[in-house]
């Protein structure tokens, strides 16, 4: 009976130690992987490949990572692809396409189209489309919505910019849906002044300030 | 009246004079600078190469006279005509720079090359580095000391008192060694009931949830330096929280956004290893070019020679996953960004100042449910029509709050603590 008990009583003591001396760079054990790990695919869990698949390629790798979608395939809701190609001849002819949005947002739409500006375009282009973000001095060579030059850019030419990325940016196509950056084109029309007159009437002033 | 009058003009005029003499000299100073800021320091700066050259020392690189003049207004005319135009152009790898003609007079240019060779380095502010102290050994040690004296002073004690008895001759029983008093071996046994307790079901609990994890990612990314300092919204990179069940770990071409332009790594902050050791950012950026498939020298992707769709070399980086909830619970994020319009911070912590982001919440059941019995809703008010309007079929709590029967909904009086929401 003795012995039972000081047996038992190792076994808790170095069951208490194992568990306490949890390293914070290991997830730790779990009570039943069967409820805690999924069956089918979840994104980014931790899953061994070569379980799953018998490319040799793929074996080894520790997470099914996001995978692009079949081709050919479209999400619900979502507008036809775009037409042009990834071409430097296809920027140039990219302002014939017009924008599938006609006429100005609705104001929710509007401020939905600004935080997504904000959010993704602000960073470098400023809150108010000046250049003037928080990363602009870092990544330079950033373009201010307010001059000329963009207000005479058609529609269709800023979104193959915004698709595709130029110069110093890069795609945002993986971070805003097709209607999302038509959407957010328009929002920028309503950071620029409205015609180039008063664009370059505004230019004087500062100047002259 | 005559008199005053001339009197009056004079003192305008003088008046005048003045406001626009003092007005344009202080412009003309300031000017330089503003104009600088404005149309120049998003592709240069003064003392360092950027996406232009460095402005500094221009007049003695440049062709005396007119040249710059005519390479500001209009440079894609100019590399025409002018060999060195020509030279600098193919130099910066034919990159244009904007025509400044219609916008930048020539008083201008002139302000905005005054204040480039007026500048200087801006001076480091100095300050004594803060020492911290860890005065935890000091207290050890104190507390040893005084345990010491403790038991001395036990056994001074005891020894005293056996001394006296002797003396007075009564007869005692040899005292009973300590680790088989009765009384000090209770003791002992509640204390380590207790503290084991304690650490067993601490530790019980403990199981399966991972508080405080911490993994080493393939490339040390800092929320610190990219959250916090940088100001990047949380958004940009996990976009997916707004839109689905998923927060989403960015793509290599997320990070490439900016990682195109960005190739080394100037602080302020000091990156460092949980383990003390210094992390060199400019080669974990060179990491993030590796699995990109960038070439730092063109500055451009790899070539697809093997018809795979993305640049040679290229490959996802195999960040690990951090939060895991068990497979048993439904979480979505959407739900609660978009929706609930909570913060991040709110279950991830201040990841902002995070250099390695650990898990902040336990994300055990009871931590979801006392929120959800905590926040309040974006209850939709009729009379001020202000609020989520997805609410508005809730008859009875809108009865209820204008009969003052209570003050607020929380997500529990919405069915926010039901099993099936979460367990299906």
């Amino acid at each position: 009976m003795k012995k039972i008990t000081i047996i038992a009583t190792l076994i808790l003591t170095t069951a208490v130690v194992i568990i306490g001396c949890k390293d914070k760079r290991d997830p730790g054990k779990i009570y039943m992987p069967d409820m805690a790990y999924s069956r089918g695919y979840e994104t980014y869990a931790q899953r061994d490949s070569s379980i799953f698949t018998a490319d040799p390629n793929d074996a080894g790798h520790k997470i099914f990572y996001n995978n692009l979608a079949p081709a050919g395939t479209m999400k619900r809701g979502e507008l036809f692809p775009y037409p042009l190609a990834f071409d430097s001849n296809n920027y140039k002819i990219s302002g014939q396409i017009q924008n599938p949005i006609v006429g100005d947002l609705p104001g929710k739409e509007l401020e939905e189209a600004g935080r997504l500006y904000n959010i993704n375009c602000g960073i470098c282009h400023g809150e108010k489309g000046a250049a003037n973000g928080p990363l602009s001095a870092k990544i330079g060579a950033i373009a201010n919505f307010t001059q000329p030059k963009y207000i005479d850019m058609a529609d269709g030419t800023m979104f193959y910019s915004i698709t595709y990325g130029l110069n110093n940016m890069g795609s945002y196509a993986s971070q805003l849906s097709r209607e999302q950056r038509w959407k957010v084109i328009k929002y920028i029309r309503t950071l620029q002044p409205k015609t180039i007159a008063t664009a370059s009437a505004a230019a004087d002033s500062t100047t002259a300030k | 009246m005559s008199r005053y009058r001339k009197i009056f003009n004079g003192i305008l005029a003088n008046i005048f004079l003045v406001v626009l003499l003092s007005t344009s000299f202080q412009s003309f100073a300031q000017d330089g600078q503003a104009l600088f800021k404005a149309n120049c320091a998003s592709c240069h700066k003064v003392d360092k190469d950027f996406t232009g050259p460095a402005l500094k020392g221009w007049s003695t690189r440049v062709p005396a006279g007119d040249w710059i003049y005519k390479w500001i207004a209009n440079s894609a005319s100019l590399k025409e005509t002018d060999a060195y135009a020509k030279e600098i152009s193919a130099k910066w790898n034919n990159v244009v720079m904007t025509a400044f003609g219609s916008q930048l007079k020539k008083e201008d240019i002139d302000a905005i090359l005054k204040y480039v060779d007026d500048w200087a380095p801006p001076v480091a502010p100095v300050g004594a580095p803060v020492e911290k102290t860890d005065d935890s050994l000091l207290f050890g040690i104190l507390t040893l000391v005084l345990a010491l004296i403790a038991f001395i002073l036990l056994q001074v004690n005891s020894n005293l008192r056996k001394l006296s008895d002797e003396k007075e001759g009564v007869l005692r029983t040899e005292p009973v060694p300590f680790y088989r008093n009765k009384s000090y071996l209770m003791v002992g046994i509640l204390v380590l009931f207790s503290v084991g307790g304690f650490y067993t079901i601490n530790g019980a609990i403990g199981m399966g949830r991972q508080q405080n994890y911490q993994p080493e990612q393939p490339i040390y990314y800092s929320h610190q330096v990219h959250a916090g300092t940088n100001q990047i919204s949380c958004l940009y990179c996990h976009g997916g929280a707004q839109d689905s069940k998923q927060a989403s770990i960015p793509s290599v071409n997320t990070c490439m956004n900016c990682h195109k332009a960005i190739d080394k790594y100037e602080g302020p902050d000091v990156l460092v290893r949980e383990n003390g050791k210094a992390v060199d950012g400019t080669a974990e950026i060179q990491k993030l070019y590796s699995y990109a498939g960038w070439n730092t020298n063109t500055k451009s992707y790899n070539p697809d020679n093997n018809n795979d769709g993305i640049p040679d070399g290229a490959r996802p980086i195999e960040w690990v996953k951090i939060h895991n909830l068990p497979d048993h619970v439904y979480f979505n994020h959407s739900q609660h960004v978009k929706v609930g319009k909570q913060a991040c911070q709110t279950c991830h912590g201040n990841i902002q100042q995070m250099p390695e982001v650990y898990q902040f919440s336990d994300l055990s059941m009871g931590w979801c449910i006392n929120c959800h019995r905590e926040t309040k809703v974006d209850f939709y008010n009729k009379e001020a029509g202000s609020g989520n309007k997805y609410y508005s079929i809730y008859e009875k709590f809108h009865n209820d709050l204008k009969n003052h029967k209570m003050d607020s909904v929380t997500v529990e009086n919405i069915g926010g603590t039901e099993c099936q929401k979460c367990h299906y």
